[in-house]
């Protein structure tokens, strides 16, 4: 492995101090630890804010339970890349990226192939709601980073990176919201938690198992993005993609305050 | 041409807690390839300075106003890592502070450092190597400068100019860069814990020591051209 | 988490009374920055209606990253810094088999200004690093024989990982805040190394603090017109100026870092007008992070 030359290395090893701890074997309880119900439409309660960073053209800050994701978008802005043959639409860049203290076990600062994987995934999702024909010859740029990961990392960032991309004045189709689901057999956990997202499973079946993110459009009722993984049947599925519309339905309104109070912010009504 | 401060014989034997710069020398325009070219001896310490430019630039590190300075420091062994890239911003801005740079506007200034053995103040000698490069490459100066670095030991005591050994068992190291024209602090890098007194007096002791390296720069040039 | 300092409506009554520069028409703060700045300076305020020697209002949160063993986020005006520190367990190194490591990396994303690209660290990330790196080492914050766990066997490593969010000029001032706040932060487990097994056993309900010796506390300056000396530039006052200088600087007055990368030459005098500045700030964030501390153990 070639070694980093432009950051400060520790030791060539080391371990973090979980996998000392001897983890007791426990079967997942009946009833999710933060109170929410299993198999119901429960999201966390969202707080959301834009216009925090100074720099940027736009930016958003979402906080849901302990997941904190922050987001900003530069752009439009000339293209860096001018082999690009097709200049008649905007150029869309996403970076995905992870604090390293942001998970339980520390994670480097070179990107990841899963951070490569959730940037396109965040890119598949944003790009439909974009109307990116309004900006030829230009490149709008979102960055997200990941401060504090308590499950559902992907879908609150891609509910994120919309909200700063309208914050920067982009031209959108619509907003994009993004909800996760974990189905554990019949039963489903939307907007699952860390704890709840990598938890072994109490049987050995891997039947009806899997993850989802859904991106929705919310007015336009679409969905732009579905990303899912496991071993699900029909009947699960589509039940679940049902519950995370809804559950994107459910966060919409703090969406729309959390512009409205922005553009109050950037524009005072007249008579202060 | 190598040219040696007149009286160098006479910094051979040094004592612990001297306030002298170990012998000195340099030589320039020993490479053939760049526009300018120095090699600075400090006692052990020898570093050896390319200059190109100014020449064309990267349209990505074009500035309008003036001439891009890219420094680029090589360590005597492996690769080059933050450390290194921390003494090169030291250097950069030094050198953009005494170059002229806005007599070139969108060109690149490249100044290449390879160190050939380290022996304690080494970022003073590269200072020094790189003004001689920038004088042999005859580019526009607002004013010299060179770098002194002094060391303070458990006891308090004073050191210019350590060897690296005295620098391992020093309390603090402090290195400034001073300018030729009004001789005050252009750059300053310190290690350790030190007072405010102290800090003056370093200064103050390291402005003194620059004296006889200005002398010597003066000197050295004098000889070169009263040759030709 | 992140919530604006509310001090907008003060400094803004201040501006208008001081000049009515404020009214610069656009074209003046973009064309022609140099001399928008001189006016202000010349009435000896900045264009944000600070005075040349006041610190833009800072704001510390600390601990609110709970997958760090400790974390504070800073914001420095706009500038907004957040550090997270995490301990693993690694061999002690082979030079000083009774210390552990301290690794401490700054990151500047392109998140936080579209001066940076993506990519791996540039020389100014790079080069705040090793002035963290630096000032841990000089200041002597925190001894790091603490760090050992068994001599020669087992050590901790902190890695502390500071995250510019948004860049409105003088992080070093900010990083060196936030990793001192997110220091007093930590709290490691207590960890034994079983004498027959030779494997480290952690209990995780007991944990520590870190006992922080020292807090080093920087102030940065920049020089306009190659005279005047102005404390927290922001990051359009740090594009205008001719140099910088940091001054890092413990409550006990002993100079950790005096970090001057150049630029124009400063007088002995200024250096001491500096350093005094220092001080007052040692003893400004030393009180701020106590009440944050103090309000923390309330809760």
């Amino acid at each position: 492995m070639p070694v980093d030359t432009k950051r400060l290395r520790g030791p060539e090893e080391s371990q973090s101090p979980w996998l000392f701890v001897e983890q007791e074997q426990q079967s997942p309880p009946d009833e999710r630890e933060d109170g929410r119900r299993k198999g119901q439409v429960d999201v966390r309660p969202i707080f959301a804010r834009c216009g925090l960073v100074s720099q940027a053209k736009g930016s958003a800050y979402i906080e849901s339970g302990k997941t904190k994701v922050i987001c900003s978008v530069y752009g439009p802005r000339e293209t860096e890349r001018k082999d690009e043959t097709d200049m008649k639409f905007g150029r869309l860049v996403c970076t995905f990226r992870f604090a390293p203290f942001s998970c339980a076990k520390r994670c480097g600062w070179i990107q990841s192939t899963q951070e490569k994987d959730l940037s396109m995934a965040l890119l598949g999702s944003l790009h439909p709601g974009l109307c990116l024909h309004r900006y030829p010859r230009s490149q709008i740029d979102v960055s997200v980073l990941v401060l504090e990961n308590d499950g559902s990392a992907l879908a609150h960032a891609v509910t994120c990176a919309s909200l700063a991309l309208a914050d920067a004045g982009i031209e959108m189709y619509d907003l994009v919201l993004g909800c996760s689901l974990r189905q554990e057999g019949s039963d489903y956990l939307l907007d699952p938690t860390f704890a709840e997202e990598t938890q072994e499973p109490a049987t050995e079946s891997t039947e009806n198992r899997g993850g989802m993110m859904v991106a929705l459009l919310p007015s336009l009722n679409q969905v732009s993005g579905l990303l899912c993984s496991g071993d699900l049947e029909q009947q699960p599925l589509v039940e679940a993609v049902a519950a995370c519309i809804e559950g994107c339905q459910r966060i919409y309104s703090v969406a729309q305050r959390c512009l409205l109070t922005a553009v109050k912010k950037k524009n005072p009504p007249p008579d202060g | 041409m190598v040219c040696l401060p007149l009286d160098a014989g006479a910094h051979k034997f040094r004592h612990m807690a001297d306030r002298r710069l170990r012998e000195f020398g340099c030589e320039q325009n020993l490479l053939s390839r760049p526009d300018g070219s120095a090699s600075f001896v400090q006692g052990d310490t020898t570093v050896v300075v390319g200059i190109y430019g100014p020449a064309e630039v990267k349209v990505s590190k074009e500035s309008y106003d003036r001439a891009t300075l890219e420094v680029i420091l090589k360590p005597k062994v492996g690769l080059p890592g933050v450390a290194e890239r921390s003494r090169e911003q030291f250097i950069r801005e030094t050198c953009e502070a005494a170059l002229l740079t806005a007599l070139h506007p969108r060109t690149s200034i490249v100044l290449i450092l390879q160190v050939i053995h380290d022996d304690g103040s080494l970022l003073s000698c590269c200072l020094n190597s790189a003004c001689m490069a920038a004088m042999d490459a005859g580019l526009n100066m607002r004013c010299l400068f060179c770098g002194v670095t002094c060391a303070i030991d458990l006891d308090g005591n004073i050191i210019l100019d350590p060897t690296a050994k005295q620098e391992k068992e020093s309390r603090a190291v402090l290195t400034f860069a001073i300018d030729s024209v009004e001789r005050q602090v252009m750059m300053s890098s310190t290690k350790g814990a030190f007072t405010t007194a102290e800090f003056h007096q370093s200064i103050a002791i390291c402005q003194k020591a620059a004296e006889s390296i200005f002398q010597f720069y003066r000197d050295s040039v004098g000889r070169r051209y009263s040759k030709s | 988490m992140l919530r604006r300092p509310q001090r907008a409506s003060k400094l803004h009554q201040r501006v208008m009374n001081t000049n009515s520069l404020t009214q610069a028409p656009w074209h003046q703060t973009t064309v022609e920055p140099l001399e928008y700045h001189r006016k202000f300076l010349k009435e000896n305020c900045r264009p944000d209606g600070r005075e040349l020697g006041e610190f833009r209002t800072t704001t510390l949160n600390i601990g609110s990253i709970t997958t760090a063993d400790g974390s504070a986020l800073v914001k420095l005006g706009n500038t907004t810094i957040i550090c997270g520190i995490k301990g693993e367990l690694a061999a002690p190194p082979a030079d000083a088999p009774d210390k552990g490591y301290i690794v401490p990396n700054v990151d500047l994303p392109p998140l936080c200004s579209s001066r940076f690209r993506p990519g791996p660290p540039g020389e100014q990330a790079q080069a705040a690093s090793q002035f963290i790196a630096d000032v841990i080492e000089n200041s002597e914050m925190l001894q790091r024989e603490d760090l050992c766990i068994e001599k020669g066997k087992l050590s901790w490593v902190l890695y502390c990982d500071i995250i510019c969010l948004d860049y409105d000029g003088n992080i070093l001032d900010a990083c060196i805040i936030a990793l001192l706040a997110s220091m007093k932060n930590v709290q490691l487990p207590e960890v034994h190394v079983n004498e027959q097994t030779g494997l480290a056993e952690v209990n995780m309900k007991k944990k520590r603090h870190l006992n922080i010796v020292k807090h080093p506390v920087a102030a940065s300056f920049a020089v306009f017109d190659n005279s005047i000396l102005i404390v927290d530039p922001t990051s359009d006052e740090e594009n205008l100026s001719t140099g910088f200088i940091t001054v890092v600087i413990d409550e006990e007055e002993k100079l950790c870092t005096v970090h001057k990368p150049g630029g124009t030459p400063l007088s002995n005098e200024k250096l001491q007008d500096c350093i005094n500045r220092a001080i007052t700030r040692n003893k400004e964030v030393c009180k701020l992070l106590n009440k944050v501390m103090k309000s923390m153990k309330a809760k």
